[in-house]
This record gives C-alpha cells, sequence and structure tokens, in this order.
C-alpha cells in the first residue's frame, strides 16, 4: 500500500489511529468476527438441533448431569483457591520486583502453559509418590489415588502457572505512581499492598481468578492420565463427556458439551461484568 | 460495587472452607478397578449387586481406553483388579509382574463378537463381507496400531482374501472403536465390523448385521487381579463373582457372547454359528424393536438385550 494511501483520522473516538483509505478493510475485519460468532451459534444450534427439546429437557432435570456439574464446579474451585494462593504474591512479585535471574524465574513458570496438560498428568504420578508429597500426604490422610483428590491437584496444576501470569498483568495494569505516593506518605509495603494495590486490582484479580476456574472446569488431557474416569467421583464434565461418547450415549454427550458451552458462555461474560475496564483478558 | 466485593471474598474464602472439609471415613474398603471404557456399563450393573453383598465395600472404577493402563499401574502402583477391552494388554501386566495367574479360558466372563454395521436403512445394500470390495462403498476401519478393532479388520478382510480392495475402499481410520460406530452413525461410511457391545449402543441409528459364520470373530475379555493389591482375598472374591454365572448373564445383557462355541487359532467360528445363532438374532430384533415404539419391549420381542432396548427407547438420543 503507497504511503499516501494512509493518513491519520483525527476524530474524538480515534485521535491519531492509522487509517488506511481501503474503505472495505474494516468491514472485512468485522466480517471475520462475525464469520467466527456465527461458526459458534451454527456449532451449538446444530448440536441442540440434534439432540432436540424434548431430549434436553429430559435430560437436564436429571441428578445424573448436576453431579457431574457440580464436581465440576467443586473441584475447579478448589483449585482456583489454590493457584490464587501461589498466583496473587507471585504475580504480585514478578509485576513489582526486580532480582535476579528474574526472566530465567519467569521462563520457568511460565513454563506449565506451554507443556501439554497430558504431560503434566505424566508428572503428578512421580510428584504424589516422592518425598514430600507423599508423606505429607500420609500425614494428613489425603489419598492422591484416582479420586477427586487428584482432580483438584491436575487442575491445579495446569491452572497455576496461567494464574500466576494473570496476577501479573493484574498488578501491572496497576500504576505503580499510586503505590510511590502512599509510601512517600509514610504507608509500609504491606499497608501499601493491602490498602492501595489490592483494592485498585480487584477488578482484574476476580476476573482473573473467574478465567482460571474456567480453564481447571475444561481441563480433561491430564485427568485421562492421572485420574480415570470413576462414575459420579471423579467424572467431571469433559470426562463425562469422553466416557459416555465410548458409551454411546450421545443424548448424554451433547448433553453435557451444551452445559460445558453454557458453563464457558457464563463464566466470560462474569469476567467482562466484574472484570470491568481491567484488561487481563 | 459491594455485590462484587462480596462475589470476591467468596471466591476466595469459599473454596479454602471446602478444602477444610475432610472426607468422613467410615470403616470401609475401598478398591481400585482398572477397566477398559467399554465395558463400563456391564461393571456398573455388576457394582451395583457387589455392594449390596459385600457391605462396606467401595468400589472405584478407574475407566480409560485399555491401552493407559500399564502405564497408569506402574507408576502408581495402585489396583487391585485388572479388565482390558483386550488380552494384549492383560499379558503385558502378567510379564511385567503386576497381574496374579491367569487362565485365558477360565478368567473371561465373555466374548467379545464382530458384527456388520451400517448407517440406519443400510444404503450400501451390504449383506456379507465380500460387500465391503466392492467398489465405491465406503468403509470406516480402525487402525491397527491403535485399537483391537482395527487389528480385527485386516484379520477379517485378510481371510477373506479382499483386504486390498478393502482398502482402496477406505474413507475413515479410526483410533478406537467409538470412532468407527460414530463415523458409521453419521453416515460418513457405508459399512465397517465392530463388537456386537459397540453395535448394541446405537441401536437406533445403526443397522447391524451379523457376519457369515466362517468370518465371525471372537475375543475374550480378561480379568486378574493385580499384585498391587491392597485387599487381595477381596479382590479374588469380586473375580469369583465377576466369573460367576450371575454375572456372565450382566456381560450378555449388554451383548457380550458367554459361550462362542469353537473357534479356530485366529479366534474365528468354526461350528457354523450355532452357538451364538440367538445371540445375532435378538440383535437383529433389538434394531426394530428400538425404533418401532408399537412393539412391546420384553424377552419375547428381543430376547436378552431388554434392558438396552428400554433405555434406548426412553430418550431419542441414547441416554442411560
Amino acid at each position: 500500500m503507497n504511503e499516501e494511501a494512509i493518513h491519520v483520522q483525527r476524530t474524538p473516538a480515534g485521535v491519531g489511529v492509522p487509517h488506511s483509505s481501503f474503505p472495505s478493510l474494516p468491514a472485512l475485519c468485522i466480517a471475520a468476527v462475525c464469520v467466527t460468532l456465527l461458526g459458534y451459534l451454527a456449532l451449538i444450534a446444530s448440536n441442540a438441533a440434534y439432540l432436540g427439546w424434548s431430549d434436553l429437557m429430559s435430560f437436564l432435570p436429571r441428578e445424573r448431569l448436576w453431579v457431574r456439574f457440580w464436581l465440576t464446579v467443586r473441584t475447579s474451585a478448589l483449585a482456583t483457591g489454590f493457584s490464587l494462593l501461589i498466583g496473587m504474591p507471585a504475580g504480585y512479585a514478578l509485576s513489582r520486583f526486580r532480582f535476579p535471574c528474574r526472566t530465567l524465574l519467569v521462563t520457568l513458570i511460565d513454563l506449565p502453559v506451554m507443556v501439554p496438560a497430558a504431560a503434566v498428568g505424566v508428572f503428578l504420578f512421580g510428584v504424589v509418590k516422592s518425598f514430600p508429597v507423599r508423606q505429607l500426604s500420609e500425614m494428613l490422610d489425603m489419598r492422591f489415588a484416582h479420586n477427586a483428590n487428584c482432580i483438584v491437584l491436575v487442575q491445579f496444576a495446569v491452572t497455576v502457572a496461567f494464574c500466576v501470569r494473570l496476577m501479573k498483568a493484574s498488578f501491572d495494569a496497576v500504576n505503580p505512581r499510586f503505590e510511590q505516593v502512599s509510601r512517600s506518605l509514610g504507608a509500609s509495603l504491606p499497608g501499601t499492598l493491602l490498602h492501595v494495590t489490592l483494592p485498585l486490582a480487584k477488578n482484574g484479580i476476580i476476573a482473573s481468578g473467574i478465567v482460571v476456574w474456567a480453564r481447571a472446569a475444561a481441563e480433561w488431557e491430564g485427568l485421562m492420565l492421572f485420574v480415570g474416569g470413576t462414575m459420579a467421583k471423579t467424572d467431571v464434565m469433559p470426562f463425562a463427556v469422553y466416557l459416555d461418547w465410548n458409551g454411546g450415549m450421545m443424548g448424554w454427550v451433547v448433553t453435557f458439551s451444551l452445559v460445558c458451552v453454557a458453563l464457558a458462555v457464563t463464566s466470560m461474560a462474569a469476567v467482562r461484568w466484574i472484570g470491568g475496564r481491567s484488561y487481563v483478558w | 460495587m459491594r455485590v462484587k466485593d462480596h462475589l470476591a471474598v467468596a471466591l476466595v474464602i469459599m473454596p479454602l472452607f471446602m478444602a477444610c472439609l475432610k472426607s468422613q471415613a467410615g470403616e470401609k474398603i475401598e478398591m481400585l478397578f482398572h477397566a477398559g471404557v467399554g465395558q463400563r456399563s456391564s461393571l456398573m450393573d455388576i457394582e451395583k449387586i457387589l455392594t449390596k453383598r459385600f457391605p462396606g465395600l467401595e468400589l472405584n472404577f478407574s475407566f480409560k481406553g485399555s491401552g493407559y493402563f500399564i502405564a497408569d499401574i506402574e507408576r502408581s502402583k495402585e489396583g487391585d483388579l485388572y479388565m482390558p477391552g483386550e488380552e494384549f494388554y492383560l499379558l503385558q501386566a502378567l510379564e511385567r509382574g503386576y497381574a496374579d495367574a491367569y487362565d485365558p479360558v477360565k478368567d473371561s466372563p465373555a466374548y467379545f463378537m464382530t458384527v456388520i454395521i451400517t448407517p440406519k436403512g443400510n444404503p450400501a445394500k451390504i449383506t456379507k463381507i465380500a460387500d465391503f470390495a466392492r467398489p465405491g462403498v465406503k468403509v470406516s476401519l480402525g487402525n491397527p496400531q491403535a485399537c483391537a478393532i482395527g487389528i480385527w479388520h485386516e484379520k477379517t478382510f485378510k481371510k477373506a482374501g479382499i483386504f486390498e480392495q478393502v482398502q482402496k475402499n477406505q474413507v475413515h481410520s479410526a483410533k478406537c472403536i467409538a470412532e468407527v460406530a460414530t463415523a458409521v452413525q453419521q453416515k460418513a461410511a457405508d459399512a465397517s465390523i465392530v463388537w456386537a457391545t459397540t453395535a448394541v449402543l446405537y441401536l437406533k441409528d445403526i443397522d447391524t448385521i451379523p457376519i457369515e459364520p466362517k468370518y465371525r470373530g471372537f475375543v475374550n475379555l480378561p480379568l486378574a487381579t493385580l499384585t498391587t493389591s491392597k485387599h487381595p482375598d477381596m479382590a479374588r472374591k469380586i473375580k469369583e463373582f465377576i466369573l460367576s454365572s450371575e454375572a456372565k448373564e450382566i456381560f450378555r445383557s449388554h451383548a457380550y457372547v458367554i459361550d462362542p462355541g469353537p473357534l479356530d487359532k485366529d479366534g474365528f467360528c468354526t461350528d457354523g454359528g450355532k452357538a451364538t445363532e440367538g445371540d445375532c438374532k435378538w440383535l437383529v430384533e433389538a434394531v426394530k424393536v428400538a425404533r418401532d415404539d408399537s412393539i412391546p419391549v420384553n424377552e419375547r420381542t428381543c430376547g436378552h438385550l431388554v434392558g438396552e432396548v428400554k433405555r434406548q427407547r426412553k430418550t431419542t438420543r441414547a441416554g442411560d
């Protein structure tokens, strides 16, 4: 495109934004968004049509669905809680402090985001059978063997790095100038964190928590390797889809899938609503 | 903002509160049963009887693809019983010292039987093995490296001397038997061969055609107790029950074959199909009954498959 074709649009909404004179470019970009959304809608609608209204109404009230739904909600909430316990201080440290080997640490912390969840599942076998996790779990009478504890462990392992990354983004979004002012007025570092940083990062933290929760609820690969599916005990929603698909129960497969989509949509809506103008996602 | 504050507190506090709730472990025997995902419905029925018979028994199943188990048992060193969908995996466990003594004849409660499946209405008019070689027939085959049914596709078509022609007709390569069935159900393929236990799960969407006796294959469903068992006596009792005639009837109600009759060294039928005549007949009848609400569901109309037909008649798409 030649340089004359580009000029700077000066409108209240987009001061200084380079604007192409090629008139159909914005339309093309918006069309791309619409096509993607239409694709999503077509996927959901075709599956809903395959199932049919009467079957959907027959499957939805059944206990079988809700046992797995609440198992998913419960385990993902626990995993999110544990991820937040690690993610918040780690994200704060990475956002605010400079220390030796920081880049190396950031890279290492990011590693589980890149490693396939299946590999995380394999590594967990080694972790739970080794010192000190084995001794600790025996002491606390917490067994890690094909039970709900294992689900939480897998979900935690695959989401914690994700959580640290999102927390860092939440704290990065807070202007450090406010903290500097607080410190210059005599507030301690913990006081500043508690009364200035956390309230300012609050929306981002909540939005991040929801994203982490949704990611934990969608985990499957690691569970397949490390946990296995025990009916109504370890078969969280994605696992239930796999088990029922193998059992030819297409009614349940589509119902579970539609509920998974509903969960994801609700989570993302909550991120937008609670997260407000926090740009973590 | 107040609502949002409360939500934030709830998000952090609730998981921690729940983490503090410890499971109330009573006097119970907790056991772990590694089983192929295809055996789920039969084992769920068996579990109901076992937990009544042995109060305090908590039988946890770990359902996965059969190939995942060796690594699982090797890494976790846990489990009391093992029932993969294919003997090959059990022999591996035996070789590595994880499975107790296993007798291929005595330690099998049931057999898988091969059947032809086509989409509803059988659009390509498949009636026998030779039809798979007809030009233009779309065939779904399992990958022999990924699933046992793939090995049987190869064995069956090689025995019929049409493997090369069938390979030319192949439109889909599946990693597991459920993929084969789904391809036929969705009409991506005109025909394939699956176990009767898989075909019976799709009574409304898939037509089942018994294979001619000389190409009809059988594979035993193996069972063994594991050397890692913490309750070997209870594991032995469970194994005894699963091998009993009472449990065998449960397997039969899910389209397993209890008596395949005499077989050759490759697992093909040698009695002209006499022993499995009834099994094949009821498979075909069950399809008719599942699709026609005017036919009553009872043993006279669909034999031992009453439970499966009833389950699938409840809704348009199969549930339980």
